[in-house]
């Protein structure tokens, strides 16, 4: 039994390729029925993002070549994608390398932005898509959780994800840092679009309760206030409205400074100078920066966001070194487990334990039959193996639904009864 | 006794050095380590307080080496409250080194020949006394949280108004968390040192009629009450808060550093 992925990445191909190949969901189930035959290819999943598409299988009885060949032909036919443009862009990995491979995905070391939280969700999708059409059995049932508690072990042990890398939880870090808690924080929304608005949601998230919206048409004001719950405030009268708000999200088309260091300065003398935090996400700005040298003020403008995000970028690649220790141990937790819980060796090894007592006591009673006919000789072969047959055959059955069941203790019980273990890892490793 | 007073300097500094690697790797279980250890130091360092009231025959706080290491549990104390009433996780790589200085201060420091507690405590009112020093020493701890915490809120400010991010920036608290916790230790810390500075008049009018000597430490003592005065009073009418309260926090310990050293290098009526 092997484990054998196959498919390509934002590393690997570019974006023409990545779009040709990408599965929706219909065309996911649809290939999957059709790739996994139940006899070579045992198993199989497709995991299609903007970002990648890979095709994962448990196989049987078939070398790993054969298998990636296939499935890159199955890819070439369906996509429609030339072979050789396709072969430029595959990477095949199999076995150990395969489950790395995968553990590595869902922990999100493997994607554009390192530790960005959705790919764990992507892959959900994708078992249970998977898991749906019938095409995941024992191996991917197993590696897959494997894979999600990987995951789970890794953004909690580290700090992968816990660094802002988007503008607007960027922007809610700041927030944070200079508010300590958001809760109960009012935020004053000058202009509209769609960055600023998504900042806005993530606040409110945060904690941010209180939500002031204004704009140079009172229309446009009205209906962004009514979409986020707050209230239309007047936009003559900004100096006041700024002396409320904690957070000011600044993005208007504005080619001057909307707000000035005056202004600033005197709703900071109005709030008793409590911080405030301006985000101006409009270029050209709409805050003057010079509103940052007054105390207990804090201005990002785009820019700075951006080079918050950079440094964040940074911090997270520090810490997925720490990650890939925990993947490494994964890896190798997982392939003992696998080793365990592969059926064909048990089977196999069960049989020729029967046989060799069978054989051992036939030799043993051997001497006192005298002459045998050859017909004579092949009748007593052909008996011996009937009878252990007719008695392995309702072990194996018990033994495949365990399995199936994913019952460990149930197949170790087996193995002990049979004391199976000594013969096994040998085989295995043939 | 020196072997609980050792002891307690040998945890204060596993204390310490825990906590600093805690603070600079962000691992919650260095700061466990740190934690354990400050404990049991603490408790080695009380025993060793107490048996040293009791073999000394003296409220424990003439010398040098007696005033670190009360200023040193003291800390300790204020450490404890801060903590656990704002976890903020960076105040112990802070304050834990600082402690573990100031026991190996009293550990190393001779006490000085010429003090003669005994004779300087007969007469008049003497009870006034331990609440005179006692208090004053919390009050001095508490300064060093405002301290601590003012430092910290410059670095932290300092970050986010030249938007670079630096080693400061991902592991001390949030703005407001350290400016609350100066303003809570400042409080506290004044309402000390007014307690001393009330308990030391009465004590003085008890012995000879006098409350003021114009001292150099009564006049420094004054002035540092009359700054935290100022700095709490702003702190509520003005809504002075932020970089501002946390210079007057940096120069307020000055203050009281000079209190506390200068006083005795000038000679006076205070012994220290």
């Amino acid at each position: 039994m092997s484990i054998v992925l196959v498919g390509l990445n934002h590393r690997t191909a570019p974006v023409e390729v990545r779009e040709r190949l990408a599965f929706s969901e219909e065309a996911c189930a649809e290939s999957l029925r059709k790739l996994v035959d139940g006899d070579a290819i045992r198993e199989g999943m497709i995991f299609s993002t903007c970002n990648r598409v890979e095709i994962l299988t448990a196989t049987e009885g078939r070398q790993v070549s054969d298998t990636a060949a296939r499935i890159s032909d199955f890819l070439s036919e369906t996509r429609q994608v030339p072979q050789d443009l396709l072969h430029r862009h595959l990477y095949v990995h199999s076995d150990e390398q395969a489950v790395r491979h995968v553990f590595r995905v869902a922990a999100s070391l493997d994607s554009m932005v390192v530790g960005e939280p959705q790919i764990l969700g992507q892959v959900r999708r994708a078992y249970a898509l998977a898991v749906e059409t019938g095409t995941v059995g024992r191996v991917l049932h197993r590696l897959l959780h494997h894979a999600f508690r990987t995951a789970k072990r890794v953004r909690t042990e580290t700090g992968i994800g816990a660094a802002a890398v988007s503008v607007s939880y960027t922007a809610v870090e700041l927030g944070r840092k200079i508010f300590g808690s958001l809760d109960g924080r009012t935020v004053l929304l000058i202009g509209a679009g769609e960055m600023a608005e998504l900042a806005l949601k993530y606040l409110v998230k945060a904690g941010a309760s209180r939500i002031l919206v204004t704009n140079r048409t009172d229309a446009k004001a009205e209906e962004l206030a009514t979409r986020f719950g707050g209230e239309a405030v007047d936009y003559a009268r900004l100096v006041e409205n700024l002396a409320q708000a904690d957070i000011i999200i600044c993005s208007t088309g504005a080619d001057r400074y909307v707000i000035t260091s005056e202004m600033a300065r005197q709703a900071l003398v109005a709030r008793r100078h409590q911080p405030a935090f301006f985000i101006d996400i409009s270029v050209p700005r709409n805050v003057d920066p010079k509103v940052g040298e007054l105390d207990n003020l804090f201005v990002f403008d785009i820019d700075d966001l951006e080079a918050v995000i950079e440094s964040n970028i940074r911090e997270r690649e520090r810490e997925a070194q720490r990650a890939e220790l925990i993947v490494d141990a994964e890896v190798m937790r997982f392939q003992q487990q696998l080793r365990n819980m592969d059926f064909g060796p048990i089977v196999s090894a069960l049989k020729q334990k029967l046989i060799e007592i069978a054989r051992h006591e036939y030799a043993r009673q051997r001497p006192r039959l005298g002459h045998l006919t050859p017909e004579q000789e092949r009748a007593i072969e052909t008996m011996l193996m009937a009878t252990v047959n007719k008695i392995s055959h309702p072990i194996i059955h018990r033994l495949r639904r365990s399995y199936e069941a994913g019952n460990i203790d149930n197949v170790q019980a087996w193995r002990d009864i049979f004391e199976l273990d000594s013969g096994l890892g040998k085989e295995f490793d043939d | 006794m020196k072997i609980f007073l050792l002891t307690a300097l040998a945890a204060y500094i596993v204390a310490a050095i825990h906590s600093v690697l805690g603070f600079i790797n962000q691992k919650r279980a260095l700061e466990r380590v740190a934690h354990l250890s400050l404990g049991f130091g603490f408790a080695a360092h009380t025993i060793a307080l107490i048996m040293d009231w009791a073999s000394g025959g003296y409220y424990p706080l003439f010398h040098f080496s007696e005033t670190f290491s009360f200023l040193g549990w003291a800390l300790v104390i204020a450490y404890a409250i801060f903590f656990r009433h704002y976890r903020a996780h960076a105040l112990g790589g802070f304050t834990l080194p600082l402690v573990a200085l100031l026991v190996l201060a009293a550990n190393i420091s001779q006490k000085e020949g010429d003090l003669r507690p005994h004779a300087l405590m007969r007469g008049e009112a003497t009870w006034l006394f331990p609440i005179h020093t006692t208090s004053l020493f919390f009050a001095y701890a508490a300064f060093v949280v405002v301290f601590i915490a003012s430092i910290m809120y410059l670095l932290q400010e300092r970050e986010l108004k030249l938007k670079h991010f630096g080693i400061a920036f991902h592991r001390l608290p949030a703005l407001a968390t350290i400016d609350e916790i100066s303003a809570v230790a400042a409080s506290i810390g004044f309402a000390f040192l007014t307690l001393g500075i009330i308990a030391g008049m009465s004590w003085s009018f008890a012995r000879d009629g006098r409350v003021w000597r114009n001292d150099p430490k009564e006049v420094l003592a004054a002035t540092t009450w009359l700054l935290y005065l100022a700095l709490l009073s702003q702190r509520h009418l003005a809504g002075w808060r932020g970089r501002r309260a946390a210079w007057v926090g940096v120069a307020g310990f000055a203050l009281v550093l000079c209190t506390f050293f200068g006083a005795r290098l000038m000679g006076g009526y205070h012994v220290f």
